[in-house]
Formats: C-alpha cells, structure tokens, sequence
C-alpha cells in the first residue's frame, strides 16, 4: 500500500484586496506552496459575496495550504492580523498526502 | 444609450438571470478606455499643446485634491457617518467616473459638439489625487498621542494599486501612442474606435445597468441622509467644474466634461485603493453610493443639465 503522510490542510476564504498580504503571509511562514482559486462566492456575515463588479471589493478568494503541523500552526497564528478589518474565514483539518517531499 | 442601461437596471431589480460574463464586461471597459484615451491624444496632436493645456493639467490635479474636502464637510455635517468612511466616500467624489466621461463624450458626438482632446488628460490626471485627499483626512480618526502608531500614508501596496491599475495605465498609454501617432493613427484605428464605439457602449451599459440594479438592493445599508448626498454632491462638483473650466476658457465641449469629471465619483480605483488602505470603512456604502447613485444620476440626469449649464455659460 502507499504510505501516507500526515499534514494539516488550512483553507481561508478571504476578499480579493487582501490576497497579496495573505499569500506573502504564507510564504514567510515556511510553506512550500500554496493553491489559489481565484473567483468563490457565497454567504457570511458580510452578507451575500458574489458580485463581479469592476473593482473586485466584493470578489472573494479561496486559498489552500498544505503543510506540516508547525507550519499550519503559524499561518493559523499569523491570519489573525492579518484578516482584522477584511472578510476572512480560517478551516483546518487533518489531512494525509501521497508526496512528502512537496509540502 | 440610456436605454440599454435601464434594461439593464430592471432585469437586474427583477431577478432576471441575464448577466453579462464578467470577461466581456471587462473586456468592454478595455475597449473604452483604449479608444477614449486614443481619441484625445490624436485630438491633442492636431491641435498642439499650449499654455492653457498646462493650465488646464493642473487644475485637474487641483480639483481632484480639493472635492474631496468640500465632500467630506458636507458628509460631516448633514449625515451621520462617521470619520473613516466619510474620508473614504470623499475619496471617490474627488476622482472620476470612466464610463460617465465616455457616456459624455457620446452625448456630445451625438450633437456634433467638438471638445478639447486634452480633457482626456485631465481625466487621468483626476483619477488619483483624491485618493491622497481622502487617505489624509481618514487620519483624523486616529489619536493625536498616539503618533508612534502612525503609520506610513501609503503602503508599497497602495501605491502599487494606483499607479499601476490596468485602467490608468491603458488610458495613459492610449492616451500618448494617440498623440504620438497623429492623424495618420486615426485614419488605422478610426474603423474600430470611432465607428462603433457608440454602439459598443450601449452594451457597457447594459452590464452597468446589472451591476448598478444588484447594488440597489443594498440602500438599506447606506441610509437615506448618505443617499441624498450622492444627488447633492455630483450638482456641488458640477458648479464647481464649470466655474473652473470657465476661469481656464475651454469650449462648449470642454467645459460640459470638465463639469461630467467633477460631478462624478469613482467606482473602480478608489474602492480598490480604499479597500486596501482603509479596511475599516464600509464598501457596501461607498461602492453602493457611487455606483447605484451617483453614476446613474450623472447618467440620467446630470450629463445633459450640466451640457445646458455649459451652454449657458458659453453664451454670456
């Protein structure tokens, strides 16, 4: 059988404006990469979040991690401020992944 | 033209599924800014830079740092925002509304009334000043004392975000390769930016027109004070464009979209730009005033008073 690794995944949810911030954020706390899906919609409590207008203020975006424990660890940490005044949600699970060397 | 944004608006406030794909819609707004900003450099290479271009140059930079403050003492004193979100929506009646200025122009070709190129030039120029203006007086949220708190006006990202936002540096561009390029450009480019520019618009609008009928839903957030101050403030920007492009001596023309520039406030640039530096102010007020409001008043009703306005003054 394939062996498997165990790593945390965090996936945030967070307004366009503030993607840079968050993916710079990232970086420096040690993960090797990071997946993005640019356009997500729905609902939170800023209300309803799907509108394409032509500025991007309510465009949200989907950014996935995956990375060893200490790793997720601070990125959990470091969204905090990084999120205060912006729409923002942080999810972390369990997760096990095929290629160790990658993450 | 109107037309095609009012069936825009009600499918829109009906909850029809029609949209137009978000691509195309940006698309669209790539073709307006390109052929506007090409229209006025050829314009400008005809008829040669004088005195009164400089002038005119930085009385756009003037009126773009300036309406900010008339907006925000107006915000302060007759609704009931507070300090951050004044200073935010100020930001976006001291810049301008593309599609407003582009609607204008239309509405002058279509009554063969000739402008000057180099308002295409203020135009860019009015973009970001006011970003500057509002960024300033945001600041007088913050306590005095805490003057180590203070942080840098600007971040890197902010700048970034102005500077080089796609719309600037497409209009910009178009704007010298137009002025560089002459009359002989004209002659290549005219089949595809003067033609059907006109129609190619109405179709801009009709997007408009859905985003501005979504974003009505939102009035209750932005409350009825702040409403009326989207119908006051573009009349207050109008006056006081005229005046100035009176004082400088522009034509008909001319005058009629320096009034539509003053009059106007952002939807693109400075929501981004504010987003970025000012996260504390509410975007569903600022974007709802000047998208749902302002820009479809200035549409409706604003362009062809302030062409009459215009008239009148070039008559005395």
């Amino acid at each position: 059988m394939t062996q498997l690794w165990r790593k945390k995944k965090i996936e945030i949810v967070v307004e366009a404006a503030r993607v840079r911030a968050i993916i710079e954020m990232i970086e420096k706390a040690g993960a090797k990469g990071y997946t993005v899906v640019a356009n997500v919609s729905g609902k939170g409590n800023r209300g309803t979040r799907d509108e394409a207008d032509l500025s991007d203020v309510f465009r949200n975006v989907l950014i996935i991690v995956v990375a060893a424990e200490d790793i997720a660890a601070r990125i959990v940490e470091a969204s905090q401020s990084a999120l205060e005044n912006y729409a923002g949600i942080v999810v972390i699970s369990d997760v096990e992944v095929v290629r160790n060397e990658h993450f | 033209m109107v037309l095609f944004f009012a069936l825009g608006a009600a499918a829109a406030g009906l909850k029809s599924d029609l949209t137009v794909p978000e691509a195309i819609g940006k698309g669209l707004a790539l073709y307006l800014m390109l052929a506007i900003g090409f229209k006025g450099g050829a314009e400008l290479a005809t008829s040669g830079v004088s005195a009164t271009v400089a002038v005119a140059l930085a009385l756009a930079v003037v009126l773009s740092l300036g309406l900010p403050v008339i907006a925000y003492g107006l915000l302060r004193t007759f609704t009931g925002v507070d300090i951050r979100n004044a200073a935010a929506i100020a930001a976006h009646y001291g810049s301008v509304s593309i599609v407003t200025f582009v609607a204008a122009t239309g509405f002058l070709d279509d009554r063969a009334i000739a402008y000057e190129g180099y308002v295409v030039a203020m135009l860019a120029m009015m973009e970001t000043p006011a970003i500057v203006t509002g960024l300033l007086l945001a600041r007088r949220a913050e306590p005095r004392t805490a003057t180590g708190f203070r942080g840098p006006l600007f971040s890197r990202e902010v700048v970034r975000e102005v500077l080089l936002c796609g719309g600037v540096v497409l209009l910009a561009g178009s704007f010298v390769i137009g002025w560089v390029t002459g009359g002989a450009g004209m002659v290549v480019m005219a089949p595809v930016i003067a033609d059907p520019f006109a129609a190619i618009l109405s179709v801009f609008l009709l997007d408009m027109g859905l985003l501005v009928g979504r974003r009505l839903r939102e009035f209750g957030a932005v409350g009825w004070p702040v409403v009326a101050f989207g119908l006051y403030m573009p009349l207050v920007g109008a006056i006081v464009g005229l005046s100035a492009a009176y004082a400088v001596g522009l034509s008909e023309g001319g005058t009629t979209l320096v009034a539509v520039l003053a009059a106007s406030a952002s939807y693109i640039v400075v929501p981004a730009a504010m987003r970025v530096s000012l996260p504390q102010a509410n975007p569903a007020i600022y974007v709802t005033l000047s998208l749902a409001v302002t820009f479809p008043f200035n549409l409706i009703v604003g362009i062809p008073l302030y062409h009459a306005a215009a008239r009148g003054l070039a008559t005395l």
